[in-house]
């Protein structure tokens, strides 16, 4: 099934400091459905203004190609270590 | 038995075939029937599909050089390629048309217009092949592949 990843981790450290980000993403998919519902009466308008130019199919496959890419994103592993910088992002 | 065994033997009691013909026949019917059986069993042994594109950068610890080696261990999944690749359909007409032709100028024939879903997965599948393992001069050790 497709799914969207549930935790991201990314860690960057350079000379001049860094910063680490540790975002459970599952607690945050609800927040997400919300603010989707909101937005929706919005994109519905928008998808039927813009069907007539053929920019409304494309904006309804654009949001379900962001939505893919989204959830393929789970497993993406990237750890760069060098002498003086690191950076890690790690998505399950 | 098969309905067609019972009719070669059948053939052979009213001596409409000769034994010969009749040990033909059941060897070729028995030869077939191997051969589907047999099928199902060769797919099930062909290789699991790729789920990673793996590339790492080790430092060669015989090399002098050896601690100032960047380490690199990337891992991309595949759906995320297949979802890259299907990103194209996004691509306006107009942009699209551009990329050909600027393409066609480098004198690569390719249009992303043509590209179907058997396309990327038969790519996917040819990945499961790719192995690239390079030691370089610098005291790196580079390897790319699918797992």
């Amino acid at each position: 099934m497709n799914r969207p990843p549930a935790w991201i981790r990314i860690k960057i450290q350079g000379e001049r400091g860094g910063f680490r980000l540790w975002l459970p993403l599952f607690l945050l998919a609800p927040l997400a459905l919300i603010i989707f519902i909101i937005l929706s009466p919005l994109i519905l308008i928008a998808v039927i203004v813009l069907w007539p130019s053929g920019w409304g199919r494309w904006a309804l496959s654009a949001l379900r190609a962001a939505y893919n890419v989204l959830c393929a994103l789970r497993g993406l592993k990237v750890d760069i270590q060098s002498r003086r910088e690191t950076v890690y992002i790690d998505i399950t | 038995m098969t309905e067609n065994r019972k009719k070669i033997l059948e053939m052979l009691a009213e001596n409409k075939i000769s034994v010969d013909d009749a040990y033909r026949l059941l060897n070729t019917i028995e030869s077939a029937e191997g051969s589907r059986e047999s099928a199902p069993k060769s797919g099930t042994a062909t290789k699991a599909k790729p789920k990673y594109l793996r590339v790492t950068i080790i430092p060669d610890p015989d090399h002098e050089n050896s601690k100032d080696v960047d380490r690199v261990n990337v891992r991309v999944p595949m759906s995320l390629l297949r979802a890259g690749i299907k990103l194209t359909s996004l691509i306006p007409t107009e942009a699209r048309e551009k990329v050909d032709g600027a393409l066609k100028d480098k004198g690569i024939d390719f249009s992303t217009r043509n590209m179907k879903p058997e396309d990327i997965e038969e790519l996917i599948e040819s990945l499961s092949e790719l192995e690239v393992d390079i030691i370089s001069s610098k005291g790196e050790k580079v390897k790319v592949f699918v797992e």
